[in-house]
């Protein structure tokens, strides 16, 4: 099999003007750089031009407080910040449970800038931060293909992945989130990885655990990182490729990294104490082992050491592999976490985990939604993995068991669409470069002809004479071939670029806090519902004043309406976020005593009936009741939900249970709007079971214009329930004790009487007024 | 005299109708009767009249929970095989559990057996999981919904816990197919190496280590995965004829999904071949005899790509309303 090295020497002379001038072919690279970076940065701007510069949806908004309270208050502030306004009345550590890196380097980039004496609103910073990484993981793709297999793969590769919806899903202008930043610093240590490898130098290992250490504080994405290197350094020795450049580099990026990565305080001992963690320790030690039985064989090598280096090498294999099984079992390592391993095993989150399986990006992937996101490259790019196998060496090892993997995990998950996206983006490339470069390389003239001319020679005079003057059209593919085959993959590379600005437009440039509905006529009305309720919140409730929602929207009130909520989309505490669930899922005597138990101010519920939007809270509401269920199995039974049928409906057919749920009854409270019918619920297409009715604990406060967001505030134990005496009764009291018997006694006057019927209530308040009086 | 009216008495509960027979039993006897039977088996089978003596007929303080089944191969009924091998481990764990206790019973109806009993329940349907309460009839929801519940024997036994209050600890037998089946892969391959050991050289084909990686992309990229998962038909039967794809772009089928897997493929296979065609990655010698040769195939490549990828988008754009962008 040619190695690397021929086939640069075949390729060199034949590149053309590629690589006749130097400065001609870095001009190229830039101009092509530059434009990727400013395509990809274009395209993620179509929610700033349509809508407005505002942070998106939900985990962004936490991001963002976050790092406004940095900047306020400065990094040390920010690591020993203890939020009390989330998960009341527990709080939370922030510091300790977040990845800083995001934060820092916004913080870091409004710093400079202010230094400078440029006056940016950290928001600004913010919303943009997400576009402009995208033109340096397109620079950090070009970097990785190119040490993979040429330059003008590179190219290819950096302008797939500028604009590829995959990608450009979590780094649209405004979805400020980890990931925005993380495929940046992935691409760049699988780069500077290669690199080390390539030359076995510490220098460029420390830049890899370097940046490993920005991936670690950047996304919990990282442990892909510390688990695919290991995998490779592994599958190299497998093969039989250890080599002193191998062992240097992982050595030093692997302590290196392993100290840098314990210092984030997140992680903490993590990475010597869990499993996931444990395949790449495990690999050092592997390697460490071959590494001296290889130093043994060096001191002798005539005997007979290859067989010991066989059976030492898989003797060590064993030996580590058993020492962390045992160490599992002894608890010293932590087993694999529920989400690593619903990764393994994918029936297990369903039953184990119900709150992972809620969340509709840890779905399986349909093959539709592979092509939405990668559309020609899904068929393109096993091209560039078959030729990186045919031409394997150290490094294209590692890009192949890149795909595979995560090929793998983003058909687990959709959400791990991300990973895959990358190396699709360069296995594409490569496999596109290659053709191209072959179809669009001029026919060689002087070196195939004199090579038939050689030939011919021992051919009869005659035919040679007839041969040479057209000798181009034969061996080559010709010019019909080669100009039709680049008109096809322009016209589909042409669609590709069409469909990703579709994509990017139409699927993942919606703020979600801000929606757009389009009447017939093409208009646009915005909804800005969700401001509005918390704009509300902000201003007439009290400071200290607590929040109930589902957990979906807890980022949102504290990033908007800056109140205390009692769970949000930190997901770490199933137990109150399942609390929370039962109050919603009980009925409303019920759901009261949890509701004073949590010192709940306000109710707020998402509904969606009046304007058709899905994502309400009613159609989230079984999620509540299974995760309510699953903590609470005595008082919530998710069938009592279901009409007899095993229907999930809410008109009037939908079970007693489903009807008199708190959230059922604060979604259609008061409800008339929705077309006709009044009280129409357009999102079920049913008008509901149950109108008109009366609450009893809770009063509504406000309801946004589009009945989107809807605030209740819960009555405190003295207003509800009370006869309404009128101003004459009140004053003409008779004495303590004769109350008291009149109350005991069937009674004498029809106000008495109502006043004893009190008495069966579960508060009751008479006995206040009672106190209150004397 | 008084032995033979006892006899007469004992022939006249065993012989005179149900009703009456039950009425003479009392509840003790009963219980005691059947937990004589749960001794040996912890399913009880039930007849007729044992389905009217221990489960219809009112002195009880026990629920009872019956599944109707069809076993018999002429049947056909492929679930029922799976329900019944849950429904005995549910039943089991009851049975050896610490909560064991003669509240509650589990027992088990065969069609060809108690055609009677299906027809006096009015069920034309198996199998069917009923719980039977100690008091009052047995509402709507005391008959297990598999659809949503499923067929596991955790899910039967949440749902005993429901309708019963008795708690029941899976104790599944411990599952050894799964790692007997790895363990007789590696021996398998151990042997293959052994046996092969001075012609190893296929390990080195890197044409083999190539079609097995690209084979794997096909497979996830086409959701193979997916269908691991939910598990959804091969296709989908209507009046107007089969239908291979599935309309939303949330669900596919397996069919649909094969498809897909073959459209993916012949447009890889279009590629090679052109690559191949144009001289490959190494830049191979051209000859000049092949010229024809190349150049067909190089054409037939372009048409592999351009036919496939217009067809793979054309099924896509079937999935997804309104996807001719605009």
């Amino acid at each position: 099999m040619p190695s690397a090295a021929t086939e640069n020497k075949a390729n060199v002379p034949k590149k053309g003007i590629f690589n006749n001038t130097t400065g001609f072919s870095t001009l190229i690279t830039v101009t092509v750089l530059s434009l990727a970076w400013l395509a990809g940065f274009a395209s993620r701007l179509f929610a700033v031009i349509r809508f407005e510069s505002i942070i998106h949806e939900f985990d962004p908004w936490f991001n963002y407080r976050s790092t406004a309270y940095m900047v306020q208050h400065g990094f040390y502030n920010f690591l020993n910040w203890f939020d009390e306004r989330a998960w009341y009345p527990l709080g939370r550590i922030v510091g300790g449970t977040v990845y800083p890196g995001l934060m820092i380097t916004s913080g870091t980039i409004h710093w400079i800038l202010h230094t400078l004496n440029i006056p940016i609103h950290i928001r600004d910073i913010c919303v943009f931060l997400a576009p402009v990484f995208s033109g340096l993981t397109a620079i950090a793709t070009y970097l990785l293909t190119s040490e993979l297999w040429s330059r003008g793969a590179g190219l290819f590769a950096a302008c797939f992945i500028a604009i590829i919806p995959g990608y450009s899903s979590r780094s649209v202008a405004g979805s400020y989130d980890n990931e925005g930043i993380a495929i940046f610093a992935l691409q760049f240590t699988y780069y500077l990885w290669l690199k080390s490898i390539k030359s076995g130098s510490i220098f460029w290992s420390i830049c890899t655990a370097l940046s490993y250490f920005y991936m670690v504080s950047a996304w919990g994405g990282y442990v892909f990182i510390i688990n695919l290197i290991p995998l490779h350094v592994f599958v190299l020795l497998i093969m039989g490729r250890f080599s002193q450049r191998l062992f240097v580099s992982y050595s030093v990026f692997y302590i290196v990294g392993l100290l840098l990565s314990m210092q984030i305080p997140f992680v903490g001992f993590q990475p010597i104490r869990t499993s996931e963690h444990m395949a790449a320790s495990g690999v050092f030690a592997l390697l460490m082992a071959i590494g001296a039985l290889k130093y043994l064989h060096s001191l002798n090598p005539k005997g007979q050491w290859k067989q010991l280096l066989i059976l030492g090498g898989l003797v060590a294999a064993v030996t580590v592999f058993l020492a962390v099984v045992l160490l599992t079992y002894m608890g010293i390592i932590a087993p694999w976490s529920g989400r690593f391993y619903s990764l393994w095993d994918t029936g297990y989150a369903k039953i184990h985990i119900p709150i992972i399986a809620s969340v509709s990006e840890h779905q399986p992937t349909t093959w539709s939604s592979f092509f939405f996101d990668l559309h020609v490259l899904v068929c393109t790019f096993p091209v560039g993995l078959w030729y990186c196998i045919k031409n394997v060496n150290d490094e294209r090892v590692f890009v192949a068991l890149y795909a595979l993997s995560a090929v793998y995990f983003a058909g687990v998950m959709v959400r791990l669409m991300l990973t895959l996206t990358p190396v699709v983006c360069v296995l594409a490339g490569i496999a596109f470069s290659i053709l191209l470069d072959l179809v669009l390389r001029e026919d060689e003239t002087p070196a195939p002809t004199q090579e038939s001319d050689d030939k011919n020679l021992y051919d009869k005079a005659g035919k040679l004479k007839k041969r040479t003057p057209e000798p181009v059209g034969e061996t080559g593919l010709g010019m019909n071939v080669r100009s039709g085959t680049l008109i096809a993959f322009m016209i589909l590379l042409m669609l590709f670029s069409v469909h990703c600005t579709w994509a990017t437009s139409n699927a993942y440039s919606s703020p979600s806090i801000v929606l757009a509905s389009y009447g017939n006529d093409g208009s646009r009305k915005i909804l800005d519902d969700f401001r509005e309720a918390y704009g509300w919140l902000s201003q007439n409730t009290a400071e200290d004043a607590r929040v109930m929602s589902w957990w979906d929207y807890g980022y949102q009130i504290a990033g908007m309406g800056n109140r205390t909520t009692l769970v949000d989309n930190n997901t770490w505490n199933n137990s109150h976020i399942a609390l929370v669930g039962k109050a919603m899922a009980s009925n409303e005597t019920a759901a009261y005593n949890i509701m004073t138990m949590l010192d709940v101010d306000y109710v707020l519920v998402i509904f969606g009936g009046a304007i058709g939007y899905s994502g309400d809270d009613i159609n989230k509401f079984i999620w509540m009741v299974r995760i309510a269920e699953g903590e609470h199995p005595k008082d919530i039974h998710e069938a009592d939900y279901f009409t007899e049928r095993g229907e999930y409906r809410i008109d009037s057919e939908a079970s007693k249970t489903m009807l008199n749920s708190l959230m059922y009854k604060l979604s259609y409270y008061r409800y008339d709007s929705g077309g006709s019918p009044p009280g129409f619920d357009r999102t079920r297409g049913a008008l509901p079971g149950l109108r008109g009715f009366k609450l009893t604990y809770l009063e509504e406060a406000y309801t946004t214009e589009h009945w989107l967001v809807r605030i209740y505030r819960v009555k405190k134990p003295d207003e509800f329930n009370r006869p309404r005496l009128p101003l004459a009764k009140r004053t003409i009291q008779t004495s303590n004790v004769m109350s008291k018997k009149l109350a005991v006694d069937i009674g004498h006057m029809t106000s008495k009487r109502r006043k004893g019927a009190l008495k069966n209530k579960p508060i009751l308040v008479k006995g206040k007024k009672v106190t209150k009086l004397d | 005299m008084k032995y033979k009216s006892l006899l007469f008495f004992t022939l006249f509960l065993t012989y005179y109708d149900a009703n009456a027979q039950n009425r003479g039993k009392g509840l003790e006897e009963k219980v005691r009767n059947l937990k004589d039977l749960t001794a040996k088996y912890s399913m009880i089978s039930l007849n007729l009249n044992r389905f009217k003596e221990y489960v219809r007929s009112p002195p009880r303080d026990y629920s009872f929970v019956v599944m109707f089944t069809a076993m018999a191969p002429s049947r056909k009924c492929a679930i029922c095989q799976h329900v019944y091998d849950e429904y005995t481990i549910v039943a089991n764990s009851f049975r050896f559990s610490s909560a064991y206790s003669d509240k509650l019973f589990f027992g088990i109806v065969d069609f060809d057996e108690g055609s009677d009993i299906f027809q006096m329940l009015r069920l034309n349907t198996a199998p069917v999981i009923m719980h039977f309460p100690a008091k009052g009839k047995p509402k709507p929801a005391d008959s297990m919904d598999f659809e949503r519940a499923g067929i596991h024997a955790e899910a039967i036994a949440k749902w005993i816990q429901d309708r019963t209050d008795v708690q029941i600890r899976i104790f599944r037998p411990p599952n050894y197919s799964g790692v007997a089946a790895f363990l007789v892969l590696f021996i398998f391959i151990a042997i293959f190496f052994y046996v092969r050991r001075n012609n190893l050289e296929f390990l080195y084909n890197k044409q083999m280590w190539a079609i097995i990686a690209v084979f794997i992309c096909f497979a996830m990229v086409s959701g193979q995965m997916w269908n691991q998962i939910r598990g959804p038909p091969f296709f989908h039967r209507t009046k107007n004829g089969p239908v291979y794809i599935n309309g939303g772009s949330h669900g596919q089928f397996v069919l649909e999904s094969y498809i897909v897997a073959m459209l993916n493929c012949a447009v890889v296979v279009g590629m090679i071949l052109m690559i191949e065609a144009a001289g490959g990655v190494n830049g191979k010698d051209v000859r000049p005899q092949e010229g024809k040769r190349r150049r067909f195939y190089s054409v037939v490549g372009l048409v592999l790509v351009c036919v496939f990828f217009s067809l793979l988008l054309s099924v896509f754009r079937a999935k997804t309303q309104g996807y001719p962008y605009r």
